[in-house]
């Protein structure tokens, strides 16, 4: 005999809800800022990275796609800040537009990655026994291939494009997600509230998305947050081998792949501006998720 | 211990079993059609329906699935790794002539990352917080950050805009030609060595933070013994374990970085050989590179799980 308790209506969101969602939403950040201060910074530099991409066509001087044939190849000078390539394209232009794709594959490649390995984990913790250890072995299995590699074979297997990018890149974030939660949910399950709440008799569903669940978002958000990094080298990678996002679409690592094939000796603005808008858009989100990671769970701080 | 072994290699073997399933289901039953990923999408739609049909049946792709896959474990078993559409030298050549080259950039990447990291890791711990150790954290994130391979494209651009230098094209043997070898070798290993020594140099320092507040490295200072000696020879060995575990879960991180970084570099190795079968769409040498590459992680995954046990006894005897 199981007496379930009915799920609690959903509150609508009435003027005061929201202010006072604003109000700890905003008093979070206020501590944010004022314990760790280098990884807010770091997350406002993200935030700008963000908001360059929504705002590429804005804020870009020129098109990307266009080529200039009176200015081939040109060092950086006041009218190009960052030079123009071999066949006349802006630089600059493209790496702002460049954050684009980074960041949509990023994006995407976490949503259905890490998200999918999360919910998961939290599946096979939650359960256990013979659903889990079966699911440890297929994790196990995916995670023998360096993830470069697995990455590259799926773009390759399945054809360029965006959706396949981000697929290829996903899936190697799959057992992260299902490794780092379902140690999570292990502990959890242990915990005196959730079996106050199965004595209850609390359903599985309840258990699992109403008590356990919300335990687990920290953890998930320190792991999303170093994805979003390790995605966009990723991607950069795979646009550098010429598996990624199909030219002409200027996307990071299409431009340094582009570089050199620019003569023997590649001009340096076409290595340095691409590259350098990876390197700080990584470390803005690594350094936004060892803030995070401080600030939510203290006892992993300095940790790997 | 045995059993341990036993069930280690057990495991083991599985592992490659399934991860040969992997890549035949990824190479070859995933959506994409291996005539596409050979002639490009607007070569497949001119090629007629007979011509498709008889180059399945030459590349002997109308067979069934599973016939593919045995026939495909079979040629491996045999040794023969089949060989590229577009070059004469079979991928078993390939893999002989351009292996050693890959091996040696991930040894000496691997030792470069232990020589960096480990001291940079200990400098951390001696004195946490202090300026050398904001330093060190500071570089190491940094490391973590930057692409090998962009950092690779730079050294190779810095190395000729201020000296004129370039690494030789050719490949150049360790025995018959050191010097040569050496120049290949040397710019890839330390671009993949310094990014290991990053996570190397983070999760020492954090280990060695954890290990020096057990109670019997305060007995052994309470003995009144140096600092650096109970840091060294106490602490140190214990704080060690979690480092080759990641050293191995890195060889991860420098094998599939091999690829972009020798394709920055030039260098013949393997990894620019499968930048080579990937640029070419070539679907077989592909798929036999891809295995190797996975076999080998899972073997020398294996090799540091035992010498873990070996070291650790709480490992063994559970």
């Amino acid at each position: 005999m199981t007496a379930t308790f009915p799920d609690q209506p959903v509150l609508p969101a009435t003027p005061s809800r929201t202010r006072s969602i604003v109000r700890t939403v905003g008093r979070g950040l206020g501590r944010f800022f004022r314990r760790a201060p280098l990884s807010a910074f770091w997350g406002c530099v993200a935030a700008a990275i963000i908001a360059m991409a929504i705002a590429a066509p804005v804020l870009a001087p020129y098109e990307p796609l266009k080529s200039d044939f009176r200015s081939m190849q040109k060092p950086p000078d006041e009218k190009h800040w960052f030079g123009t390539d071999q066949i006349g394209r802006d630089v600059l232009s493209r790496v702002i537009h460049g954050s684009r794709a980074s960041l949509t594959v990023a994006l995407g490649a976490v949503i259905f990655g890490t998200t999918v390995g999360a919910l998961w984990g939290l599946a096979c913790g939650y359960f256990g026994g013979r659903f889990d250890m079966l699911s440890q072995r297929l994790i196990e299995f995916l995670q023998s291939f360096p993830d470069l590699i697995l990455a590259m074979a799926i773009a390759m297997a399945l054809g360029g494009g965006m959706v396949t990018v981000i697929v290829a890149i996903a899936i190697t974030r799959i057992p992260f997600g299902g490794r780092v939660i379902r140690s999570v949910v292990l502990s959890l399950k242990e915990m005196q509230y959730v079996e106050a709440a199965r004595g209850l008799g609390a359903s599985h569903r309840r258990l699992m998305f109403r008590h356990i669940l919300p335990q687990c978002v920290a953890p998930y958000l320190v792991l999303a947050t170093t994805h979003l990094g390790v995605a966009i080298v990723i991607e950069a990678s795979l646009g550098f081998l010429g598996v990624g996002i199909p030219p002409p679409t200027p996307t990071w690592g299409n431009m340094l792949a582009d570089s050199l094939n620019a003569g023997l000796v590649p001009p340096w603005w076409l290595v340095l501006f691409p590259g350098a808008a990876i390197t700080i858009t990584v470390l803005a989100f690594n350094l936004l998720g060892d803030g995070i990671r401080d600030m939510l769970d203290p006892r992993l701080r300095g940790s790997v | 211990m045995y059993s341990y072994i036993a069930r280690r290699l057990g495991f083991g073997a599985l592992t490659v079993v399934a991860v040969s399933i992997m890549v035949f289901v990824v190479m070859r039953i995933l959506p994409g059609d291996p005539l596409v990923a050979i002639f490009g999408p607007e070569g497949f739609t001119k090629l007629s329906d007979k011509d498709r049909a008889s180059y399945m049946a030459e590349l002997g792709l109308s067979d069934p699935l599973w016939v593919q896959y045995l026939t495909w474990v079979k040629d491996i078993l045999r040794g023969d790794f089949g060989r590229s559409f577009f070059r004469s030298e079979s991928v078993a050549d390939m893999i002989l002539r351009r292996g050693p080259l890959t091996a040696e950039i991930a040894l000496i990447s691997v030792v470069l990352s232990w020589v960096v990291g480990i001291p940079v890791a200990i400098v951390s711990a001696l004195r946490p917080n202090s300026i050398a150790d904001s330093l060190a954290r500071f570089v190491s994130i940094l490391f973590l950050a930057v692409p090998g391979f962009w950092m690779g494209m730079l050294i190779v651009l810095a190395l000729l805009f201020w000296f004129g230098y370039r690494a030789p094209m050719a490949g150049a043997s360790l025995f018959a030609d050191p010097v040569a070898n050496l120049q290949l070798v040397i710019g890839p290993a330390i671009v993949l060595g310094l990014g290991q020594a990053a996570y190397i140099a983070r999760m020492g320092r954090s280990s060695l933070l954890e290990v020096v507040r057990e109670d019997y490295v305060r007995t052994a200072r309470a003995k009144g013994l140096n600092k650096r000696l109970v840091i060294g020879l106490h602490a140190l060995p214990n704080a060690l374990l979690p480092v080759i575990t990641l050293s191995g879960v890195l060889l991860g991180l420098v094998l599939a970085g091999s690829v972009p970084v020798e394709r920055a570099f030039g260098t013949p190795g393997l990894g620019f050989a499968m930048f080579t079968a990937v640029s070419e769409r070539d679907v077989f040498v592909m798929q036999n590179l891809v295995f190797l590459y996975a076999v080998v992680f899972v073997a020398l995954n294996i090799v540091v799980d035992l010498t873990i046990a070996l070291l650790d006894p709480r490992i063994r005897y559970r």
